[in-house]
């Protein structure tokens, strides 16, 4: 499944983007992320617990950085996590774009998102919907760890 | 099904050292009848089943000051047939009587029903509109919470972990109130509601004029949803055919429903509006016959 968001973050594209680039704190902001380290300097390995419906997921998995483009102020990821108890997992390609917003850098995300296993029939609308909460978190830590 | 533990304790404290025992490992199993289901599809496989079966002093429903309270393992068909419940909230007996068999509502309890939140279930819905409270116990103690704030999201719920639902407490109608519950099931009987609702209208002292009301609605969001937005409309109003209208209309921004093999969204949405009116309309005349019946 694909779909996009958006988000504003008040602070200027530049602070945002240096910020954003900054995996392993950055990950930190997402909610659910229980561990990050770095692999290289491309890719992380990682541990999110996220809650899907009534299923609790512990995904383990990697995270690779397979463009960073900033005169472009655009960023693509892939990431890879399994679920070894459940037996499923996600694959995931992420583009990030940034842009002047009104009140601060307008992010915008583009997810082509596959769902294996038993999490996949919980069916789209809802999946859709919980990226959606984690966006709106996502967002809300961005700012607070912006502004400390 | 995975293998696991059961543990069957006596009382509340040992159940809540149960879970800290085993932490997210473990699960609370009251009726079964959604747990159990989950766990035979492998969407769930706790380490261990903690029971509360067996735990003392959870399957009471009692009147206490001005409101009922009803314990967690009380089932749904307790509720349904309780004297007590039948008499002091019918619309409350009411809502237990329309969940799924009867079958289904000799086992499912009241707290695992709250417990698994799941959006589409019926008794969250009236207990929403009469404002009940949820009383929750864990390693902290004991708290209780307005029902609005217990449920977070898609079978989220305000549970801490390590922390059960022991009971809930339902205030009794105002004076002059009149409460419906209402289910509009397109296929079976026993289905999951496609848009339920639950309102309650309290008149003003003329009994001409509503003075408060409270519209919860099931099964178009990713928890039970109060329609605020319509409510704000009512004080002041005669329920009429133009101000119906307008509460509908209203409500219809306030839901957000999933589309699905019980309908898309935006025919639950206009479904949504319909039964609001519909609701409304029984609410407000059982007020206006309480309100003839009590002066």
């Amino acid at each position: 499944m694909t779909f996009a968001q958006e988000c504003v973050i008040p602070v200027e594209r530049e602070r945002l983007w240096d910020f954003l680039m900054e995996f392993p704190r950055v990950a930190l902001c997402v909610p659910g992320v229980e561990t990050i380290e770095a692999v290289d300097a491309s890719a992380f390995r990682g541990t999110l617990r996220v809650q899907v419906g009534p299923i609790r997921l512990a995904l383990q998995g990697t995270m690779t950085v397979e463009e960073q483009d900033r005169s472009a102020w655009r960023a693509r990821m892939r990431a890879e996590a399994n679920d070894r108890r459940m037996g499923g997992g996600i694959r995931a390609r992420m583009s990030l774009t940034l842009a002047p917003g009104q009140g601060g850098t307008r992010v915008h995300i583009e997810t082509d998102l596959a769902v294996l296993g038993k999490i996949g029939e919980f069916g789209q609308p809802v999946i859709k919907r919980k990226a959606d909460t984690l966006l709106a978190e996502f967002a809300r830590n961005l700012q607070s760890a912006l502004a400390a | 099904m995975n293998a696991f533990d059961y543990r069957a304790p006596r009382v509340v404290d040992e159940a809540l050292a149960v879970l800290r025992e085993y932490g997210e490992d473990a699960r609370v199993v009251a009726g079964g009848t959604a747990l159990v289901t989950m766990m035979r599809q492998h969407l769930v496989r706790p380490g261990c089943l903690v029971s509360l079966r067996d735990v003392q002093g959870l399957s009471r429903i009692e009147a206490t000051n001005g409101a009922l309270r009803l314990g967690a393992m009380v089932t749904h068909r307790e509720a349904e047939v309780s004297p007590l419940v039948r008499e002091r909230l019918p619309v409350l007996a009411e809502t237990f009587r329309r969940v799924a068999t009867v079958r289904i509502r000799h086992m499912a309890t009241i707290g695992g029903a709250l417990a698994h939140a799941d959006p589409n279930q019926d008794p969250p819905v009236t207990l929403l509109a009469l404002d009940a409270r949820v009383e929750v116990r864990g390693a902290g103690g004991r708290r209780e919470l307005p029902l609005g704030e217990f449920f977070r999201d898609y079978y989220e719920t305000a549970l801490e972990p390590g922390e059960l639902v022991t009971g809930i407490t339902v205030p009794l109608l105002a004076a002059a109130t009149g409460a419906t519950f209402l289910k509009f099931l397109p296929r079976t009987a026993d289905d999951y509601a496609t848009v339920a609702v639950a309102a309650t209208v309290t008149l003003e002292p003329d009994g001409e004029r509503c003075r408060e009301a409270r519209i919860a609605l099931g099964s178009v969001g990713v928890t039970p949803l109060r329609g605020r937005a319509a409510e704000a409309l009512l004080p002041g109003e005669r329920l009429g055919e133009r101000v119906l209208q307008a509460a509908g209309e209203a409500v219809k921004g306030e839901v957000d429903p999933l589309s699905d093999h019980r309908g898309s969204a935006a025919y639950k949405r206009e479904m949504t509006a319909v039964i609001v009116k519909r609701a409304l309309t029984q609410a407000w005349e059982a007020a206006r016959r309480s309100a003839r019946g009590t002066r």
